[in-house]
Parts: C-alpha cells; sequence; structure tokens
C-alpha cells in the first residue's frame, strides 16, 4: 500500500487547471522530486497535500484513509518552506519542540527529542540562538529539524533550498538526503533545479502545465524519456533531422569527428569552448543548416578551428521528436 | 550631500524641540508657582514653586471617579480594539487582500467625521437599537473605538505586513497547531509590539477625549479637567501636565521593550519618546 496517493487530483483557479487528474503513488520511505518550471503546478500538489489548497476532483489517500476532509494540523506532515519559517520569537530549540509541544508531549522526553534533532542536523551549538542569528542554511537545516522531529508521516519539502547561494545548496541538498535515508521518512521535494531532482530522488515526477509527464527513477527519465517535454526540459538536447526524421540526441551521445569517417553527417564548425576535462563544439549540419553541440571527453591531439569540416555521429538517439 | 544634513540637522531638531518644550516649561511654572501670571518671569523662576493645586485637585471628591472611569473606558476600548481588529486584520492580510484598500478607506472614517455627527448619529442609533447602552458610561466605547481606528489599524497592520504571515501559519499548521494555537502562540508573539503600540495609543486617545464625552454628560478626566480649571486652575494644569509625563514613560517604557523583543529586526512600527 502507498503511504500517500494522488488519485486523478484535479485542481482550477479560475479557468486555470493548475493540476489536471494528477496521479501519484509515494511508497514508503521513498523520496519523491516533483521537477517542473515555474507554474507548472507542482507547488499546488504539494499543498494539496498538506491540506493548505482544497482540490475539485479526485481522491488524495494517505495509509488507505481519504484525508481529503481532514484539516493540515491532523495530517502530520511535516513541511519546509522556501521562504524561512522559523518562529522568530522562538530559539532554534524551541522552534525544534514546537510540533512535540502542541502534541503535549512531556517536557522531559522533548528535550531529549529536540536535543536529538540539533544533533541530527549537526547544530548541537545554536540551540540557544534566536532565528536570526542564523544563516539561511542554518535556518533551512532546523526547518528541517523541526519538521522530523514530530515524525512525519510524509515530508514535504516545498523548493527549500532556492534561497540558499549554490555552495550551501549543494551542502543542504545532501544534508537532507542523507537525513531524509536515515531516517526513513517519505518524502515529496518539489523543485524546479533538475540537478537537485537527478541527484537526490528516488523517482522524479516532471510535470508541465498541470499535467504529469512522466515519472520515473532519475536514470530513467533522463535516458529514456517518454515526451519531447521531458526530454528538453531534463538536460541538453540537440534537435536534428537524420533520414527526414527529426530527432533528438543529447549532446554527450554527440561526436564531433574527422570528415573523412565513414557514416558521419557533414558539419562546419561553429564554435568551441574548453572546460577541463569536458570540450564542447558547436557544428552546422550541412543537411538542414541546424546547430548541433557535442560534448566530448578532452582528449590530446583532437584539436578543431572555426570553419573546419567535420565529421558528425550520433551514438545514441534519444527519441524521435514528436 | 552628508555634510549638508548635517549642518541643518541640528536648528531643526532645536526649532521643533523647542515647540514642544517652551509651552510644557510655560504649563510646569503656571502649574507649579504660586505667584500671579503677571509676575511669571526671570525674577520669579525660583519662587514659591509648589505642588499643591495639583494636590488640591487630586484629591477632590470628584477627581477621583472621573480619573478612574477613564482608565476604565480606556481598558475596555483597548479590549474592544484589539478584539474587533485583530482578527479583522488577519483575515485581510491571509484571505481577502483585495478588501484591504476598503478597509483602509473605513478605518479613517473618524478622521473626516466630525464628533458631533458621531454623536448625533451613533447615539441616536442605539436609542432605537440597544437603549440601555445610552445611559451608561460604557456607551462611549463604542465611539472611542472608532476614534481609534484609524492609528489602530495602521499600526496593526504594519505589525502584520512585516510578518511573512502566511508562511508562519502554515508552519504553525501543518506541525499541528489549530487556528486558536497559531493565533495564540504564533501570531500574538510576534505581533506584540504592533499590540502594545495600539494599545497605548488607544488608551492616550481615550484619557484625552474631551468633545464625545462632554456632548453625551459624562463626567470623564478631561471634562472634568475643563469643569475645574475654573476653581483650581493651576490644579487642572498640574494634572494634565502629570497625564503628559505619564504618557512619555509609557512609551520610553515601549521603546525598551521594543529594542529587547527578539523579533525586533522583524518590525517595522517603531515609538520613540
Amino acid at each position: 500500500m502507498s503511504q500517500l496517493e494522488f488519485a486523478h487530483v484535479t485542481k482550477k483557479y479560475g479557468d486555470l487547471e493548475a493540476l489536471s487528474a494528477f496521479t501519484l503513488s509515494v511508497e514508503k520511505g521513498e523520496l519523491i522530486s516533483i521537477l517542473g518550471p515555474s507554474g507548472c503546478g507542482k507547488t499546488t500538489a504539494l499543498r494539496v497535500a498538506a491540506g493548505f489548497e482544497k482540490f475539485d476532483a479526485g481522491r488524495l489517500i494517505m495509509n488507505g484513509h481519504n484525508i481529503e476532509p481532514v484539516p493540515p494540523q491532523k495530517r502530520n506532515m511535516g513541511m519546509v518552506f522556501q521562504s524561512y519559517s522559523l518562529f522568530p520569537h522562538l530559539t532554534v530549540a524551541e522552534n525544534i519542540g514546537f510540533g512535540l509541544s502542541i502534541r503535549k508531549m512531556d517536557k522531559k522526553k522533548r528535550v531529549s527529542v529536540v536535543s536529538d534533532m540539533l544533533d541530527l542536523v549537526r547544530l548541537v551549538d545554536v540551540g540557544h540562538r534566536y532565528p536570526h542569528q542564523l544563516s539561511g542554511g542554518q535556518q533551512q537545516r532546523v526547518a528541517l529539524a523541526r519538521a522530523l522531529a514530530i515524525e512525519p508521516t510524509v515530508l514535504l519539502l516545498d523548493e527549500p533550498l532556492s534561497a540558499l547561494d549554490a555552495k550551501v545548496r549543494v551542502e543542504v541538498r545532501e544534508e537532507i538526503r542523507s537525513l531524509q535515508k536515515r531516517t526513513g521518512t517519505t518524502t515529496l521535494f518539489v523543485t524546479h533545479d533538475q540537478d537537485e531532482a537527478l541527484t537526490i530522488s528516488d523517482r522524479v515526477c516532471v510535470m508541465s502545465n498541470g499535467v504529469i509527464q512522466q515519472v520515473g527513477t532519475p536514470q530513467e527519465v533522463y535516458d529514456n524519456p517518454s515526451t519531447d517535454f521531458v526530454a528538453t526540459f531534463i538536460g541538453e538536447t540537440n534537435s536534428v533531422t537524420i533520414g527526414g526524421h527529426a530527432v533528438l540526441v543529447r549532446p554527450e551521445h554527440t561526436r564531433v569527428v574527422s570528415d573523412a569517417e565513414p557514416d558521419s553527417y557533414r558539419g562546419i564548425v561553429q564554435s568551441f569552448s574548453f572546460a577541463g576535462p569536458l570540450k564542447t563544439v558547436v557544428v552546422r549540419m550541412s543537411v538542414d543548416e541546424s546547430l548541433v553541440r557535442a560534448t566530448m571527453t578532452n582528449t590530446v591531439g583532437t584539436e578543431w578551428t572555426m570553419g573546419q569540416e567535420v565529421g558528425i555521429v550520433f551514438d545514441h538517439i534519444l527519441r524521435p521528436t514528436t | 550631500m552628508n555634510k549638508r544634513r548635517t549642518t541643518w540637522e541640528w536648528p531643526v531638531i532645536i526649532v521643533v524641540g523647542a515647540f514642544f518644550i517652551v509651552p510644557m516649561l510655560a504649563m510646569t511654572r503656571f502649574a507649579m508657582q504660586r505667584v500671579p501670571m503677571s509676575l511669571l518671569g526671570r525674577d520669579t523662576l525660583f519662587s514659591r514653586w509648589t505642588i499643591r493645586g495639583l494636590m488640591n485637585t487630586i484629591s477632590d471628591d470628584q477627581f477621583q471617579p472621573a480619573f478612574l472611569l477613564s482608565v476604565r473606558l480606556g481598558i475596555v476600548t483597548v479590549l474592544v480594539v484589539l478584539a474587533l481588529l485583530l482578527p479583522t486584520v488577519l483575515w485581510l492580510h491571509l484571505r481577502a487582500v483585495q478588501w484591504k484598500m476598503a478597509a483602509e478607506i473605513v478605518s479613517l472614517l473618524a478622521y473626516v467625521v466630525p464628533p458631533i455627527a458621531l454623536v448625533v448619529g451613533v447615539s441616536g442609533a442605539y436609542r432605537d437599537t440597544v437603549p440601555w447602552i445610552v445611559s451608561t458610561n460604557y456607551g462611549l466605547v463604542p465611539l472611542y473605538a472608532i476614534l481609534c481606528l484609524p492609528f489602530a489599524y495602521r499600526t496593526l497592520d504594519a505589525g502584520f505586513a512585516a510578518l511573512d504571515l502566511h508562511t508562519l501559519v502554515n508552519a504553525s499548521r501543518s506541525l499541528g497547531a489549530s487556528w486558536q494555537q497559531t493565533f495564540r502562540k504564533v501570531l500574538i508573539p510576534n505581533l506584540w509590539t504592533a499590540i502594545l503600540t495600539t494599545s497605548f495609543l488607544a488608551f492616550a486617545v481615550v484619557m484625552g477625549e474631551f468633545a464625545i464625552s462632554s456632548l453625551l454628560l459624562k463626567r470623564t478626566l478631561p471634562t472634568y479637567m475643563v469643569e475645574a480649571q475654573g476653581r483650581e486652575p493651576q490644579g487642572a494644569m498640574g494634572v494634565a501636565l502629570l497625564l503628559l509625563v505619564l504618557t512619555t514613560v509609557l512609551f520610553m517604557v515601549l521603546g525598551r521593550i521594543q529594542k529587547k523583543s527578539p523579533t525586533s529586526s522583524s518590525q517595522e512600527i517603531r515609538i520613540t519618546p
């Protein structure tokens, strides 16, 4: 039985369908990312799960029970938000203990849980501080500890890394994954960042315009995208015509070779860039004038000049364009 | 630019400061010196200082009831204003942002409707619906609540606006808190300074309100003081001065509380004495 199941959930704002027959099962202990561009309905799905949004049709089931009529405070879902959501008037320890005191846990046990949580997010020394005395990364880690302290049935993460700078984002992202694995908490993670989704998820649910495009492991959605949207949204693609058919090819499956190589397509080098172990060459295909990008490992002795006539080989075709 | 500002700063502070302090000094001399007014000058600066006038007024039989009535009215008005506005402003911020403009305009009514219109209109309405309220002193409370609306609304509105309200409410509810618990344990503590400011301002308005209580023939502190001015002008002036000092002390305390509050960095409202 799934821990959380969206069954044909539809949510409309006026004429706009933010969720269109949204169907997704989240298994126990699994981390699923909902990935999509701004306005695709991913946050709406999360807010529906949390109980902050009512929906127009479908069913929302948690552990076999329909939870549509259950108010947010009774759903036992911990949530971490995009903006810093710590209560400014409470210390870090009091913030983490908030949900526990609402549950009337006795003080001794509460203190012990809070201390375990502080330990878990490696913030033992800051328990007495107020949120405004912490960095952004620390605040989000405390928010995570606060959400985990109540031992939520499902942990909901609403773009929790987007307010952080790049380096801290990677750190906190890894921390989220390691905590989720250690605690075995079923987690729904909303993001618009494909790197985030691909690196920390068991499965990724790709959305566009309120519709699920594909659900699969990171490898599946990257290697076998089921729609053009998924193929172009996740990773880079070249759109080329081969044998009269339009197809999508990943740059890392595109190779630039010498023009004498048999079975290669003709093209002219337009530009190239060098990035240490990798180099990217942009070639204009002679057959349809389209530009293709090839990302290759940097091996000694392969140098191209602008305007040079070269051959192009496609090792793997991602999918035909529909 | 900076230099120019510094050059202008002091003269402005001195002129504005004098505008407030000179009348207060004059009040103090008038209230506390037993010297005929025509003789109040540089020569008499140190002569015959006394608080007898103030003590006479304070010990007057009618002073205490009038003072206590104003205090009681002040407290009840503060409670009524907070009970009305806290849920209203919360609702406007969370669920009805499109109504905020209308609410702001309504809150300004007290500025445009003169006390006489308020008294005639409102007490007329009360006489037909809840006649008992007109006969009691507490009949003043709804009118005072209207008078307090303009700044009470604005102060609370700014307090709510300074918070990331949606996130705080959602965070609290996702952690298991009901609406009441969220209000009590998350919102009120974070709005504490705004609530205190609103309360002090509303209380100060009630303590000084004359027109409405006079028109409705209620003996509050201000109406008493106007009466007492005829009998014991120095005493009435002394009481006025005392109230002024008390209010200043209250706002200094408020300023201190604001500085100490852990949430002060997120609060926009500042009251400085």
